[in-house]
């Protein structure tokens, strides 16, 4: 009984190893000054969408939300509500202006700052475009 | 005649002074390259704290802590805004626009 043990555990180490050689053998040698993983373009509208949404998560889900709905967590000051992202009818003209003018330059919330301050020009039309592509009016 | 007049003259006045509460004071706090002044504040019930804006664009302060929430809403270069804290308790004040920013007021009674 204990041999046929040790034996299954001598197979087993052994068919360890050679998966192990055969995965290593099948890789190719890691290059550290590679990219890892695939890259967006940096001028497409994907990678553009994609870091507006880092803009959005760290400018404005306190107010908007993580849902971009109007429901972050300091809505509770404000009345009326932060606006809900997700169901706007506003063009990108209009996001672009309240976003570096601030909410009373389109008679809206005094409480939404005017970030053309803050964000750079790039910043900003990456913002639209994240707002855009969560929005499901899309005008 | 006259010494009981002023007796109830001075009597009236020690009144007045005992019930006179303790003057709250204003504590200035300013707001510069991105940051609060200080990272700690220590404020007595009833005080108040000026944010005064000594950056070059606009700061927007604002605390949702339950003891005091509170928005004061963007003011620029120059712009000061006041909050009096009424109720005991410890408060995180941020910035909207410079999620960095934070101050720790605590409130004592």
């Amino acid at each position: 009984m204990r041999p046929s043990i040790v034996g299954c555990i001598h197979a087993a180490a052994l068919a360890a190893g050679l998966l192990l050689g055969a995965a290593s053998q099948a890789q190719a040698p890691v290059d550290p000054r590679a990219p890892q993983g695939a890259l967006l373009p940096k001028d497409s509208a994907e990678a553009a969408t994609f870091r507006g949404g880092l803009v959005y998560a760290n400018y404005c889900v306190t107010c908007h939300g993580f849902n971009a709905d109007g429901n972050g967590r300091a809505a509770r000051l404000y009345n009326p509500k932060p606006a809900n992202l997700r169901t706007s009818d506003k063009n990108d003209a209009y996001y672009g202006l309240i976003i570096r003018k601030g909410g009373s330059a389109v008679a809206r919330s005094e409480f939404m700052p005017a970030w053309d301050a803050e964000l750079t020009n790039e910043q900003i039309g990456d913002l639209v475009s994240y707002l855009r592509s969560i929005n499901a009016s899309k005008p | 005649m006259k010494t009981s007049r002023l007796l109830t003259v001075a009597l009236g006045l020690a009144g007045l002074v005992a019930a006179t509460p303790a003057l709250s004071a204003e504590h200035v706090v300013s707001q510069k390259n991105k940051a609060f002044s200080i990272k700690k504040l220590t404020v007595k019930t009833g005080d108040s704290v000026k944010f005064v804006n000594d950056d070059s664009f606009a700061h927007n302060v604002f605390s949702l802590s339950p003891a005091k929430s509170f928005d004061l809403g963007s003011f620029g270069n120059g712009g000061a805004k006041s909050v009096t804290f009424d109720k005991a308790g410890k408060i995180e004040v941020e910035c909207a626009v410079h999620p960095d920013m934070r101050l720790d007021i605590e409130v004592t009674p």
